[in-house]
């Protein structure tokens, strides 16, 4: 697998739609875009992506009032364990742009801002299958991890032979953060970005994660 | 916005469709860090926050004032104000929905159901929520079970018995309605088919009453929703539902009662009360007057009134129960009173005796103990507790002629003992009952003049108002992970100081009134506050009030003055802590008026 950092370099030598350079300028100072895909299935090569949502993120300012959402019309039929995980039945799409509108649309959303996700290798991957076709390039962005910082927060000191767990529903409860109806693009990348923006407080004043919590906490709950 | 916001958390559900919707598309997500200033105090508020997550305090300088959780919103004075007289600081990492400021003050304009939210008085706030309340009225008493009505007994009689025997049944067991056991069948027969079958068929009233009773019953169980009984009667042109609870028949439900039900019936208890002619014939009104504070307070009756109404069935029991025990020497020469709270007329749910008797002149000390004995017994009898403290009737200290009295209150005065103070105040609350009220009034009389000028003796009687801490950190409980402690007493909280400093400013002024509301209502033409404080301190008396009452119904017989702030709706919070501040507002007028701080 040939590196992100030399693909960039590569991809902005290359780029055939001179209007999509501002992909590889940094974005403005302090912004991060956290992102996430509800596709047809996990299989990169074989399934599509269904909706896109994305939200800007401002110091530690998360601005839902700014935020990007899409619903695609796709090329191939759903199918059925994809429908029963993000509820969108065909019909529900069926008044999504087609994916060749998205995209850019989506691109000039994020710019050259870092993005944020969970696992989010899949779905800038899911969003490069689809980029380089239509631009001959993949995404430049510098990519942010939750999980990663998660990590380093409560295993990053672990002794070996821990149990770890980087569920998404452990980084909630850790967290405390408010349970969204998930599987759902938008409040996927709205908690994906309040992970983002307490994990990121926490690693810059040096506070960890207990391993062992000596009481559960309530969930708070706001859906 | 995000889809997740909780338009069901007030004010928010206020909003229209469209208002949400604006509201969706402007709101964003701040998150702090522990300590961070969200709001400093005395800055304009940019915007109107929501708890997400976290722990927010409210300060004022040093002072710790409240500290909100999860869908509380901040800080609706700053908003309106345009800046903050509190300062609002992260406690720990939290998240906060960021509504800017014009935007809300566009749906405060827009829809004035929201901006009631905003008010800055808390009495207005009240009022509104009183509205909101009668609104939702209809679907809390639809919610209701046949579980929680008053039934008819449940009365068997054959079909072959006569249509006298029946008549007879029904009038010593007061019911109006009898089940008919035919062979299998049951059936029921009414006073009305009786009436009917001798008046208008001749019949003779040795015929059985099988042929004229019904055998198309129709029956529900006790689970079952008291509307549902509506609609079958309304359907079936039915005005008795019989209810069954799986194995037996256990009652009968008349339409009259169901209409009692919808309406409340307390006259009918007090009528009931009046006719009685033995304490046997008291004990079942007894238990109907517990029951009407739960049925008016699911009315959505005022707290006020539900208090009045209960003071009012309870005084007529004690008459009653008094005439009944009370021998001649007593019942000439004696005047029952009631103290405390329920001499205040403040009673809901009932609580232990506070009674005492005043005597024109000595009367036997063997005839006094057994009256004393038979009257507390009696009262015990219907679920009165006996006073921990000794205050009533069986005691000899609350057993007294005028003078005896007049005397323990120079002794009084001169110890500076707080368990003087308390007798002083349940004593200065007391209203009469039954008897010579006139003896009521001289013995007040003589206490006001034991206290009067005695200005060391009202400093330390005032001084209990700062009794127990204000609750001030009561949203601690959101951090405890079990919902354990930390739970609000709104008595040692809020309430016995509103009633305490009111008694102390009232005694001061030797007014007689015994009801805080009516006493503040004095203090008010007095001047020693203005109509607005008045107001607010009543407000917050009520809503204190009513708060520890729906906790006590909730946990059914018990006495608790307990509330948990997990437990309440956000708006209630936001309700308690205006509450709480008023109460703070008060305490200061009450140590400055006694210079409390000096001693």
């Amino acid at each position: 697998m040939v590196p992100r950092a030399l693909k960039r370099l590569f991809h902005q030598a290359t780029i055939g739609d001179q209007s999509y350079r501002f992909m590889f300028k940094p974005g403005p100072p302090g912004e991060v875009v956290s992102f996430d895909c509800e596709t047809t299935g996990l299989d990169v090569r074989h399934n599509d992506i269904i909706t896109i949502a994305a939200i800007r993120i401002r110091g530690d300012r998360i601005l839902t009032s700014e935020r990007f959402e899409a619903v695609v019309r796709p090329e191939a039929r759903i199918g059925v364990d994809a429908i029963k995980i993000h509820r969108l039945r065909e019909m529900d799409v069926a008044a999504g742009n087609r994916i060749q509108k998205v995209i850019p649309e989506f691109l000039h959303f994020i710019g050259g801002r870092p993005l944020v996700g969970y696992y989010v290798d899949f779905d800038v991957r899911m969003i490069d299958k689809e980029l380089i076709g239509l631009k001959g390039i993949e995404l430049p962005n510098k990519l942010i991890e939750v999980s990663k910082l998660y990590y380093e927060r409560k295993y990053g000191d672990a002794p070996p032979g821990t149990t770890i767990d980087l569920s998404f529903a452990s980084i909630l409860r850790d967290l405390d953060l408010p349970v969204l109806d998930q599987h759902d693009a938008f409040n996927d990348a709205l908690m994906t970005a309040m992970m983002y923006v307490q994990l990121r407080d926490m690693r810059q004043r040096g506070v960890r994660i207990p391993r062992q919590r000596q009481t559960e906490r309530p969930q708070a709950t706001i859906a | 916005m995000p889809n997740a916001f909780d338009q069901n958390n007030p004010p928010f559900d206020r909003l229209t469709p469209q208002e949400l919707e604006t509201l969706r598309r402007s709101v964003d997500i701040g998150y702090y860090r522990p300590n961070e200033t969200i709001i400093a105090q005395g800055v304009p508020a940019e915007a109107l926050y929501v708890v997400i997550k976290g722990i927010v305090e409210e300060r004022t300088g040093d002072e710790l004032i409240a500290l909100l959780g999860p869908k509380d919103t901040f800080d609706s004075h700053a908003l309106v104000q345009g800046q903050s007289g509190h300062a609002f600081v992260a406690r720990e990492e939290t998240l906060c929905y960021v509504l800017p400021r014009p935007v809300a003050l566009a749906l405060i304009q827009s829809n004035p159901r929201f901006a009631t939210f905003f008010y800055l008085e808390l009495s207005r706030k009240l009022d509104a929520m009183a509205r909101d309340e009668e609104d939702s009225r209809v679907g809390t008493l639809m919610r209701a079970r046949i579980s929680d009505m008053i039934l008819s007994p449940a009365a068997f009689i054959d079909a072959q018995d006569t249509i006298e025997t029946a008549g007879h049944r029904m009038s010593e067991i007061d019911t109006n309605a009898l089940f008919v056991r035919d062979g299998d069948r049951v059936g029921i027969i009414t006073g009305m088919n009786l009436s009917k079958a001798v008046v208008l068929k001749r019949l003779p009233i040795t015929a059985p009453v099988g042929p004229i009773s019904h055998f198309d019953v129709i029956s529900l169980a006790p689970g079952d929703f008291i509307y549902s009984a509506l609609i079958l009667m309304t359907k079936t042109n039915k005005r008795r539902v019989a209810i069954h609870d799986g194995t037996a028949y256990i009652g009968i439900l008349e339409d009259i009662q169901l209409l009692g039900f919808l309406a409340g019936n307390a006259q009918l208890v007090a009528g009931r009360i009046d006719r009685a002619t033995g304490l046997a014939d008291l004990s079942p009104a007894a238990k109907e007057i517990g029951e009407q504070v739960r049925l008016l307070r699911r009315q959505g009756v005022k707290i006020d009134v539900i208090a009045e109404i209960v003071s009012d069935l309870n005084h007529r029991l004690f008459a009653k129960v008094f005439d009944l025990v009370a021998p001649p020497p007593i019942r000439t020469n004696g005047c029952l009173i009631v103290m405390g709270s329920e001499g205040r007329g403040e009673q809901t749910v009932r609580t232990d005796q506070d009674n005492g008797l005043i005597l024109a002149e000595p009367v036997d000390a063997a005839v006094l103990e057994t009256f004393g004995r038979d009257f507390a017994a009696a009262l015990e009898s219907f679920g009165f507790e006996p006073c921990p403290g000794n205050v009533m009737v069986r005691n000899p200290a609350w057993s007294q002629t005028v003078d005896g009295y007049d005397a323990a209150f120079r002794r009084w005065v001169a110890i500076p003992d707080l368990n003087v103070h308390m007798d002083v105040a349940i004593l200065y609350d007391a209203v009469a009952v039954a008897g010579n009220a006139a003896l009521l009034a001289q013995t007040k009389a003589a206490l006001l003049e034991a206290v009067r000028g005695r200005s060391a003796f009202m400093v330390h009687f005032a001084k209990a108002t700062e009794a127990f801490a204000m609750p001030i950190g009561f949203f601690n409980n959101l951090l405890t992970p079990d919902g354990k402690g930390d739970a609000v007493d709104l008595k040692k909280g809020g309430i016995f100081a509103i009633v305490h400093g009111v008694r102390s400013l009232a005694m001061e002024r030797g007014l007689t009134e015994t009801n805080t509301a009516q006493r503040i209502q004095r203090l008010v033409e007095a001047g020693t506050f203005t109509r607005d404080f008045g107001r607010e301190l009543t407000q917050s008396l009520y809503f204190l009030m009513t708060l520890r009452l729906d906790a006590q119904l909730a946990v059914a017989g018990a006495s608790s003055a307990l509330v948990r702030p997990a437990d309440l709706s956000s708006m209630q919070r936001d309700l308690l802590r205006d509450a709480f501040h008023v109460v703070k507002q008060f305490r200061e007028i009450v140590r400055r008026h006694f210079n409390l701080g000096a001693f």
